[in-house]
């Protein structure tokens, strides 16, 4: 009798319709609306990403109040980089006990942001910062270093023009 | 009231006519696109936003014009609808091929029968009990005089209905013999099975508001079943409604029960030979059919022009307060309204159950669906001798 209730009131369709249906209200409600707090779906170009505060982005070498570079050149992420895309140089600066990188460089190409550099840094010299959009049009922008105003390791990437709304 | 002469009661006529094939034309390119948006977001995605163009040309340059505007973030619901002018170009743009072997008077009869009997159902459809709205003085020949709520709202207007909507079945099966190949026959088939399966539970569901409403006028059956019920028969008219709109589906072969179009087993079902406009009147007459089974769910079962489903408003009407009459008199656009909100659970069905196997479809028409039809009926019949 149970069985024949069952397969007679179409209870498994209806919940199935309140899961599509609750879909649906979420996005229909809160789409694109960056003011709701969590909204799922928003148009990507038009509207830009929300990133997570864990996401992981592009490795930047961050710089303490004085304006200099955090980094002491122990090599620990050198060292521990599975694809070895980082180059460290170690160097000598004026009035600076700790050693200075002379050169620091980062080659995006082949990096899998894996977040191991950040997590074995001993002096919270580096970061993977929050940039969502790393694509770039030449392969000389994915060789990162300390010199030059674009791309270098200290501020986020160009982002790549790939639309007309760019213009 | 003045009374109309015979050529003024054929302009009016026309004039509905004129109105009816509007609303079924800005309705039914309207579905197709909330087909689009809807499945999206039921799929948690945003559906069409976009012309689908590259940059150059009309379109080109609206895509640059919503790019720039698109730099502001709105919501954008209504940008993708350029595409569906770009849909319809592309039907009657296409090449429209015919098999070699085909027989070629009947290829081109079928998708005409389809398109046609879908949108003659509207004939006996009356939105609106009564006058709709009275022409203005000032208009030409036949200033002044009213223009009732449907076309022809006949004594016998359902059977005309039922009748007119079975005719559709042959434009499918005559476009899958026609087209003399394989799979086009085999959907057509399955197709005509299917349908002619349906029509029995969908006609016994349709007799129970027949029997409580002791009526085939369509206006008549909608204010009956709408005003004129005990609270008893609240219950035949929901089981019915379901049946009837379970059976809708299959009438329209719509997803759950999407056989004739079932892509791995047959190629595209009784339109794989179809192109161009052809196969446009097809997918255009799929989408007034289910314009049409809305139409009388709403109007049997959900209280038609009326606000409240199921026989609720006959109940509630003795009690409404006089400031709130407004609601308890029938208007046109409670009726639309519930077209459209049916039209959506159409697309909120097809992307939530998964398609039938074949045998399973005749299985629940004929195990399930046939058999609680009967008791439907032998149940509002029993209201219909005791309670009315």
């Amino acid at each position: 009798m149970h069985k024949f209730l069952k397969t007679l009131i179409p209870f498994d369709i209806a919940k199935g319709l309140s899961v599509t249906g609750k879909h649906f209200g979420q996005v229909f409600f809160t789409a694109n609306r960056r003011k709701v707090p969590f909204h799922i779906v928003s148009e990507y170009p038009e509207v830009p990403a929300k990133v997570q505060p864990r996401y992981r982005g592009r490795l930047t070498l961050l710089k303490d109040e004085q304006g200099e570079i955090k980094c002491v050149c122990c090599l620990a992420c050198e060292k521990i980089c599975p694809t070895q895309v980082i180059t460290i140089e170690k160097g000598k600066k004026e009035g600076r006990k700790m050693p200075f990188p002379v050169r620091y460089d980062f080659e995006m190409e082949r990096c899998i942001f894996c977040e191991f550099c950040v997590e074995s840094c001993g002096f919270d010299s580096i970061i993977l910062n929050h940039q969502f959009e790393l694509a770039a049009y030449n392969r000389e922008d994915f060789s990162l270093g300390m010199e030059g105003t674009g791309q270098n390791m200290f501020e986020p990437s160009h982002v790549g023009k790939f639309s007309v709304a760019d213009d | 009231m003045p009374t109309p002469t015979l050529t003024q009661s054929i302009v009016i006529t026309l004039i509905q006519c004129l109105l009816v094939v509007i609303f079924v034309f800005v309705v039914v390119p309207l579905t197709v696109f909330a087909e689009r948006k809807v499945l999206g977001h039921l799929q948690q995605r945003l559906g069409s936003t976009r012309v689908a163009s590259g940059h150059v040309g009309f379109s080109g340059w609206m895509n640059r014009r919503m790019w720039k505007m698109g730099r502001v973030p709105v919501l954008s619901y209504w940008r993708g609808i350029p595409g569906l002018v770009g849909d319809v170009l592309k039907l009657i743009l296409k090449e429209d091929i015919m098999p070699a072997k085909a027989d070629k008077f009947v290829f081109f009869l079928a998708p005409s029968i389809s398109m046609v009997a879908a949108i003659i159902v509207f004939a006996a459809i009356s939105f609106v009990p009564g006058t709709f709205f009275t022409l203005p003085a000032w208009f030409p020949f036949v200033g002044g005089l009213p223009v009732s709520g449907g076309i022809a709202d006949i004594n016998v207007g359902l059977l005309w209905i039922l009748g007119v909507a079975t005719v559709g079945v042959y434009g499918i099966v005559l476009a899958g013999w026609s087209s003399n190949s394989k799979y086009p026959l085999l959907g057509g088939l399955r197709s005509a099975a299917q349908m002619v399966s349906y029509e029995v539970p969908l006609a016994l569901s349709l007799l129970a508001p027949v029997v409580l409403s002791a009526s085939l006028n369509f206006g008549e059956m909608a204010a009956r079943m709408a005003t004129g019920m005990p609270a008893w028969a609240l219950v035949p008219q929901v089981i019915g409604f379901l049946l009837y709109f379970t059976c809708g589906f299959a009438e329209t072969n719509r997803l759950p029960f999407d056989m004739p179009e079932a892509e791995n087993e047959l190629v595209a079902g009784f339109h794989t030979e179809y192109s161009g406009m052809k196969f446009g009147l097809f997918y255009l007459a799929e989408y007034i059919n289910m314009t049409v089974v809305s139409a009388l769910a709403s109007a049997f079962f959900l209280g038609g022009p009326w606000l409240l489903p199921f026989g609720l408003q006959g109940l509630l009407n003795p009690y409404l307060p006089g400031f709130l009459s407004w609601f308890g008199e029938p208007h046109a656009i409670f009726f639309v309204a519930k077209i459209i909100f049916l039209l959506f659970t159409y697309i909120w069905v097809r992307g939530t159950i998964p398609r039938y196997r074949y045998d399973q479809i005749m299985a629940v028409g004929w195990k399930y669906l046939i058999p609680v039809a009967l008791v439907n009926l032998l149940l509002a019949a029993a209201i219909r001798c005791f309670a009315v």
